[in-house]
């Protein structure tokens, strides 16, 4: 009898500290969640409230004294600018890097070079700043194409990553399939294997594009000498949202907080846009190619 | 066939990519026309943004970075001018190989301050200069109450604001500490930026003025048309005629009265006038622009910087910018004419 | 994965057969200077910082990474140690907070939720990666900072105040405002990293010990979390990496200041965020060699910090099959 009532306690007790464990790790996703509402939340209610159609159609008018209506139509159509060359910058490097990782390098190679992209992953934001600045503004000025420059080196690992990978599930018999029937290496590699890559790397690159659309460190140093006016000359330095939302959050103005607020409510909303979609196309395709999580 | 499908599509794209090259290289035929690109100090920022928006003769980019950043730029010639509230050192003027520095504004930096006091807070050099050691640590010091004799000073902490980028401001402040107290003069100095020993630092005019906005106690030094713009109560700050002024257009132009010959660096300090001068605000600067001398804009520069010095000053008095005085005007005029192309 | 040798001899057979297209050579010349350019931009950052430092590595040498002074004005004497202590406080107090949280979620979504909650949550959680540390900065000078200065460290100072770590007086910007951010900012990545491994642990095991008549938590404790102990160093590291790059959320609330004191309340600054805040000011050679001899710190500690952790990963992979 003493033997069960002893393990009755114990039982008791295990299962008490169970229970907390539990609720400690429930209250852990929670308060993650918790903080992201509150911080979504606060964008959303302010700068929903200070959302208007001036903020894509006009530019700003900092220190005017006769009250224009300003907006950031110039950082809007910087950013799409400069996002958009980073990334055709960077799609043929990702992939033609994937190409050779996954269907010519030997196993060593591949290890290395596959290690060097995970590590330029890892370097800090700033730090690629710093190192375009000193690679190309110090000779030849601020442009959007600096800027697209340092995005690019940040989008070029997430590419060939997500390239990488889906190469590495395209079944071996199709490749050896269409050799044995004569095609060519290279026409087996781009006509039969990539093609059925194309949505990961889709994927692939609007998850890069989203990364990319909210970085400050790399612009700050290549493209952050802007004027006010409506630009799109890549060989200018040109505006961009998130050194907006940046120079306005260091301001005590009222008025350039709600800008920021704003800016902010458009570039969070298109970045969490870009990768739900991305993840949904990621899960159809994956569905589509026979394999589940 | 899978491959014209693949190739179709890179082909497609490769059109797409040269169609916005194409489109960009048109944008830039049509774009550099007349576009100056400037970046500098945030202490002219307010004035070089009406005088963007008022001249006709070209289209003016100006980033306010800095005065550090400015003179930066403008060494690396990844700007046509650059603007800076400190006068260039023999190094700077070295580095920047053949650059001038021409005074075109004249403002004064106000010391702004975060207290609900009723009444305007007086100070003098000698207790800025304690303030910003951490000599003098909370708002009832005796030293400070000695100045404002009626007014009741609460036991806050004094929080300092300082820029913790390179500043023009900063060297303007730096100057004025230096001439009013010996121990900051030996131990600190004058410079656009500086071993700050109490405080903490914010970057750019913007920035010390949020930080001393939102934190209780604090005092910072900036450019008055910033403390005017975010209504900041400023002090009124003693002068060596023992009188207490505020930066207004009479005290800055007071100031600026005392210049007699401009030397030929252009370089001109008018921190802690004379006390000859009555009404003279002790914390006056010039602020300057600085043009390379050889430079393939020369004729848009001199166009537009002769604007700035002639028309563009009727825009400054609103911003608490006074017209530079005409001995400074004719320096200025006579280097602008030695930038050619 | 490399293609296996049947390819590779199918192909030298064809060549051999004069069925050789020059096409081959070609993809094969095109995407391996595309792979060698990839690898060959590391060592082209690593060397150009580098290089940029040089000046400031001259002059100072090593004396560099322990001397606190930051003075650019005359005397132009630079040094890392401030900074390095900044960066130290705030990602080690980061992740001590991420570090466990990020485990209880990825314990939470792998264990304990509900089927149906485990998409919605972990997408949630995923999403906050998302967020661009640019507004997580705005949100933390202009929401977060407030509730700082005014509840967290007056309160944190109420109760803890004899804690050296907690005296000082409350403001918006400091080392706890920053190491706050930090935490926001890494805990998507080493949740998901660890939710990974949590995933990866052999069924059987894990049910072997339930059918033995342990709770779920003497499960997790006893199976699940040594089997995925050097992953979740892993995932530590990796958000350690995160948290000393980060730069602009960081420089946003940090407040600035060179100094080194024991007070979380204080304003400090960090190698990442004193970089963004002095790069572009800075005149002299020797100044902006100093900024370049910060990056130089920042890059070597990332790196070692990436390699480790990728390192440890590769290591667990060959361990554990695929399961996808």
């Amino acid at each position: 009898m003493s033997a069960l009532s002893a393990n009755t306690d114990g039982l008791r007790r295990r299962r008490a500290v169970n229970r907390l464990m539990e609720a400690i790790a429930t209250a852990a996703a929670f308060a993650a969640v918790v903080v992201l509402g509150i911080m979504v939340v606060s964008v959303a209610r302010r700068g929903g409230a200070a959302i208007d159609l001036n903020l894509f159609t006009k530019t700003p008018h900092p220190f005017s004294f006769t009250n224009q209506p300003s907006g950031l139509a110039n950082a809007f159509v910087g950013t799409a600018v400069i996002v958009g060359i980073a990334t055709a910058m960077a799609v043929p490097v990702g992939v033609l890097s994937a190409i050779y990782l996954n269907e010519f390098a030997r196993a060593r190679v591949a290890f290395l070079i596959a290690l060097a992209l995970d590590v330029l992953n890892g370097v800090p934001a700033i730090v690629v700043g710093i190192f375009v600045f000193a690679l190309i503004v110090v000779h030849h000025g601020q442009s959007a194409l600096a800027g697209s420059f340092a995005l690019s080196i940040l989008m070029i690992p997430l590419i060939a990553r997500a390239t990488q990978e889906v190469l590495a599930l395209v079944p071996q018999a199709t490749r050896e399939g269409s050799l044995a029937l004569g095609v060519s290496r290279w026409r087996t590699t781009l006509g039969v294997v990539l093609p059925q890559t194309i949505g990961a790397i889709v994927t692939g690159t609007t998850l890069a594009v989203a990364r990319v659309a909210g970085e400050t460190a790399p612009l700050l140093f290549t493209s952050s000498i802007v004027g006010d006016r409506l630009q799109w000359n890549p060989h200018l330095a040109l505006a961009s949202v998130p050194l907006k939302i940046f120079e306005y959050s260091e301001s005590p103005d009222p008025a350039d907080h709600a800008r920021a607020w704003a800016a902010a409510l458009v570039l969070i909303s298109f970045v969490l846009v870009a990768s739900i979609t991305a993840r949904a196309l990621a899960a159809r395709s994956r569905r589509r190619m026979g394999l589940h999580r | 066939m899978r491959t014209r499908g693949v190739i179709s599509t890179v082909g497609l794209a490769l059109v797409v990519t040269a169609a916005t090259a194409a489109a960009s290289l048109a944008g830039t035929a049509r774009q550099s026309a007349t576009n100056l690109r400037g970046a500098g100090s945030s202490f002219v920022a307010p004035l070089v943004a009406q005088w963007q928006s008022n001249y006709k003769g070209a289209s003016v980019d100006y980033n306010p970075i800095g005065s550090g950043g400015g003179i930066a730029a403008i060494t690396a010639r990844t700007v046509d001018f650059g603007a800076s509230d400190a006068p260039l050192s023999k190094d700077e003027f070295a580095a920047c190989k053949g650059c001038v520095q021409i005074p075109w504004a004249l403002s004064a930096t106000s010391i702004p301050y975060n207290l609900d006091l009723g009444r305007r807070l007086k100070l003098s050099g000698k207790v800025l200069a304690g303030i910003y050691l951490g000599q003098i640590k909370t708002w009832n010091d005796k030293r400070i109450q000695a100045l404002n004799k009626g007014l009741k000073l609460p036991s806050t902490k004094i929080t300092p604001v300082y820029r913790s980028d390179n500043s023009g401001t900063s060297y303007n402040f730096t100057d004025y500490l230096s001439s009013v107290n010996a121990t900051w003069k030996s131990k600190i100095g004058v410079g656009t930026n500086a071993k700050w020993p109490a405080g903490i630092g914010a970057p750019k005019s913007n920035g010390v003025a949020a930080a001393v906005s939102q934190t209780k106690g604090a005092i910072g030094y900036v450019d008055v048309a910033y403390a005017i713009k975010n209504h900041l109560p400023f002090a009124a700050v003693q002068n060596a005629a023992g009188q207490y002024i505020l930066p207004g257009n009479v005290g800055i132009k007071a100031a600026a009265a005392t210049v007699s010959k401009v030397p030929s660096s252009n370089a001109i300090s008018i921190v802690n006038p004379p006390s000859s001068q009555r009404s003279a605000y002790p914390i006056c600067t010039f602020t300057y622009v600085i043009l390379p001398l050889k430079t393939s804009k020369a004729a848009d520069l001199r166009k537009f910087v002769f604007w700035a010095l002639t028309n563009g000053q009727q825009y400054g008095p609103r911003l608490r910018f006074v017209p530079i005085p005409n001995k400074v005007l004719g320096a200025s005029e006579k280097t602008l004419k030695r930038v050619h192309s | 994965m490399a293609t296996t040798s049947p390819s590779l001899a199918r192909a030298a057979e064809l060549r051999r057969r004069g069925r050789f297209h020059p096409g081959d050579a070609a993809l094969h010349g095109v995407t391996l200077v595309a792979a060698l350019g990839a690898v060959a931009l590391l060592a082209l950052i690593a060397w150009k910082v580098v290089d940029q430092a040089r000046p400031a590595m001259h002059r100072f040498g090593l004396h560099f990474l322990v001397s606190n002074t930051w003075d650019p004005g005359v005397h132009q004497v630079f040094g890392a140690a401030a900074f390095i202590f900044g960066t130290a406080v705030t990602s080690l107090g980061a992740l001590l907070i991420a570090g466990p949280l990020s485990i209880a979620i990825a314990l939470f979504l792998t264990e304990l939720a509900p089927r149906w909650l485990r998409g919605p949550i972990g997408t949630l959680v995923e999403m906050l990666a998302a967020v661009p540390s640019v507004v997580v900065g705005l949100w933390g000078i202009l929401v977060m900072g407030p509730f700082v200065a005014n509840h967290l460290e007056p309160w944190l100072k109420h109760t803890f105040g004899f804690l050296p770590l907690f005296g000082g007086d409350p403001s918006i910007f400091g080392l706890l405002p920053a190491i706050l951010v930090l935490t926001i900012m890494i805990t998507p990545i080493v949740s998901s990293v660890s939710r990974e491994l949590f995933l990866g642990v052999p069924q059987d095991l894990k049910e072997g010990a339930l059918a033995l008549g342990t709770t779920r938590w003497e499960m997790i404790r006893g199976v699940v979390l040594p089997y995925a102990r050097s992953g979740i160093a892993a995932a530590l590291i990796l958000g350690l990496g995160r948290a000393v790059g980060e730069a602009i959320a960081v420089t946003q609330v940090i407040g600035g200041n060179v100094a080194i004191h024991w007070s979380l309340f204080r304003p400090g600054d960090t190698l990442a965020s004193r970089i963004a805040s002095q790069y572009q000011g800075a005149t002299t050679k020797l100044q902006v060699g100093s900024i370049a001899y910060l990056a130089t710190i920042l890059l070597v500690f990332s790196l070692v910090a990436n390699v480790v952790a990728q390192a440890i990963v590769r290591k667990v992979a060959r361990r554990q099959p695929l399961i996808r």
